[in-house]
């Protein structure tokens, strides 16, 4: 008992570490110093149990930040979301089967330090890559889903990424199912070098062939998604739906700033932003998102 | 303008010039000289059948290098420029239209870099907006509707990383285009001829075939880029353009390339008619070929070729790295 309770206080204080460390790396991506928090960590954690949010500075409680997957209950700021937890909140309870388990990334380029990269962020997470990905439920509609994991080297699309996404895309296509796939990314994996640039060909061969069927492919895109991502299988879908907050663009804040030397306005890239300007058609809380998409497949059922 | 790598050659360029303004019929001078162009010639040698692969990214940003318009005009007899994305903008980092090609009408397009200070700046360096990659995909439609292949000349740095592009959805422009040329049910060509700046290239270079000269590159993400977000430092792009394999060989080798043209001693930009002459002759080649395939097999096969990349390992299976040339 004893034992378990540790273990509880344990991976809760690996999760507020996970946060940390997810901050420290916003910050960095964050347009100006400006806007980085008052402390040096940006999450006051107390004793693992408390967390202080990044969106309005109120602590909370770390259980019911689990419980609401991962939404601060006060001001709704979305943190990433593990693509395990992903699942459990959109596929029906004991619905979803997971396909193309076991697939690891090869280090095709031998590019220096990816093969612990690869084995830590296995550790942290227990995945293979930064994505998880099957066939399930949502609402009793059938539908092939793939979910990405921010954690696992910031999402990147490697061999992995893009092989289990095609073979996502394929199941939905050979089955007639929807598809629906949740990014989260920071862009094509570099140490995997030319092969991740062909990983957005490779999808969007089998996308495309998707797509000349008449099922429906919804694109979640949460915070954040960038780069090969968004400019492959994260766009080209028929309904484009964005958590609140999500920055989601092509090219990063950073790289527009330091190449152009341009003032971005605030809220530069955010899912209300590119809501604005067209680009993305809902803006869905993540405790709706279930229904939500329960809604729109059932227009097509 | 004088690349570093390239000095020894122009040193000895500039005195064997001075020495014949001076020689006239000095023996001993005649002498000088053809020692001097035999040791131009090995240093030639030496040094541009070495490049390392960041040297051959410097030669394929080389500015006098031959560009969109250079092969155009050898490519074509006639070329029939069309404008603009039918949604409210021209985008000049991007040409393209119908052009005859021998017999062949074909729908060709391709990264305009612009040639002097204010076409350079006109035409963002090469670096399209999403106006660009939505003119290119009219096009796509186009050739489509038309029937006629399509033949693109790739050399950009890169996608515009600007809050304009963004604004008007430069992923969104570049995912569209993958699609179209995804099912494009023509034949597709791409030369690399310059820089294949990730997306930005790959959204005019999803094609049945890729052709690549010996110094262009093609990579998912700039070399300095690479260095300063690896290793944390800009200048260690050259040990990131080793690492990462963007030259044509490593390309050819990999299975994404499958044609790598030599280009003259030096670069392109030191014979431009050889080089064009080489890229003239590929597609030409590519085309004959290509057009013997009907619709069905071209969109099969382009999807075989691409599905099959990726160097993931499934449990039980060897890794193993799969081009689609093999």
């Amino acid at each position: 008992m004893r034992c378990a309770r540790r273990s509880i206080a344990r991976s809760a204080r690996r999760r507020g570490a996970e946060i940390r460390n997810w901050l420290h790396k916003r910050r960095e991506y964050s347009r100006s110093a400006s806007e980085a928090p008052d402390t040096e960590s940006g999450l006051a954690s107390t004793n693992g149990v408390f967390t202080k949010c990044e969106g309005c500075g109120q602590p909370i409680y770390e259980k019911e930040l689990k419980a609401r997957f991962n939404v601060c209950p006060h001001c709704q700021f979305h943190y990433p979301l593990p693509a395990p937890e992903r699942v459990r909140l959109l596929a029906d309870e004991g619905s979803f089967s997971e396909r193309d388990a076991g697939m690891t990334a090869g280090d095709p380029l031998g590019f220096e330090d990816y093969r612990e990269k690869l084995e830590s962020a296995h550790e942290k997470t227990g995945l293979d890559d930064a994505i998880l990905s099957g066939v399930a439920r949502i609402g009793g509609h059938p539908v092939a889903l793939a979910a990405m994991d921010f954690r696992f080297i910031g999402g990147s699309m490697g061999s992995v990424v893009g092989e289990r996404i095609t073979r996502t895309v394929e199941a939905a296509h050979d089955g007639g199912l929807p598809l629906v796939i949740v990014s989260a990314s920071g862009g094509a994996r570099m140490y995997e070098g030319i092969y991740s640039l062909m990983q957005m060909a490779k999808t969007s061969v089998a996308l495309s062939r998707y797509m000349t069927g008449s099922s429906p492919y919804v694109s979640v895109l949460t915070d954040p998604t960038f780069g090969g991502v968004t400019a492959s299988f994260g766009t080209a879908a028929d309904v484009v739906i964005a958590e609140p907050g999500a920055r989601i663009g092509f090219a990063g804040a950073r790289v527009i700033e330091s190449t152009t030397k341009e003032r971005l306005p605030e809220g530069f890239q955010t899912a209300e932003f590119q809501k604005e300007h067209g680009l993305v058609d809902r803006i869905v809380h993540r405790l709706e998102l279930k229904d939500d998409l329960e809604r729109f497949l059932g227009f097509l059922t | 303008m004088i690349l570093e790598f390239e000095k020894p050659v122009r040193e000895l360029e500039a005195r064997i010039a001075e020495l014949h303004r001076l020689a006239g019929p000095n023996a001993e001078l005649q002498e000088e000289i053809s020692r001097l162009e035999d040791a131009l010639d090995a240093a030639k040698r030496r040094i541009y059948s070495n490049l390392t692969p960041y040297q051959r990214v410097q030669v394929a940003r080389h500015p006098d290098r031959p560009d969109f318009d250079r092969y155009r005009d050898a490519l074509a007899d006639d070329f029939y420029e069309l404008s603009g994305d039918r949604l409210g903008a021209d985008d000049p980092a991007v040409r393209g239209g119908l052009a005859k090609i021998g017999s062949r009408s074909v729908v060709l397009l391709g990264h305009e870099k612009g040639d002097d200070v204010n076409s350079r700046v006109k035409s963002n360096f090469g670096m399209a907006h999403p106006e660009g990659y939505r003119k290119a995909g009219r096009l796509y439609d186009l050739a489509e509707r038309l029937e006629l292949p399509i033949v693109s000349l790739i050399d950009t740095p890169g996608a515009a990383p600007a809050r304009a592009a963004e604004e008007r959805g430069q992923a969104w422009a570049i995912s569209a285009d993958l699609m179209a040329l995804a099912r494009v049910p023509v034949p597709v060509v791409a030369v690399v001829i310059g820089e294949g700046g990730s997306g930005g290239a790959l959204a005019m270079c999803l094609a049945d075939h890729v052709v690549m000269l010996e110094n262009s590159y093609l990579s998912v993400i700039a070399p300095e880029a690479c260095a300063s977000i690896i290793f944390r430092d800009e200048k260690r792009a050259p040990e990131a353009a080793e690492a990462m394999k963007i030259t044509a060989r490593d390309l050819l080798a990999h299975g994404i390339a499958d044609e790598v043209l030599p280009e003259p001693l030096g670069g392109a930009h030191n014979e431009p008619e050889a080089a064009v002459e080489a890229v003239v002759r590929a597609i030409e080649g590519t085309l004959s070929k290509l057009s013997r395939l009907g619709p069905e097999s071209l969109v099969k096969n382009r999807y075989e070729r691409y599905r099959r990349i990726g160097t993931h390992v499934t449990e039980g299976e060897m890794a193993g790295t799969r081009g689609p040339g093999e």
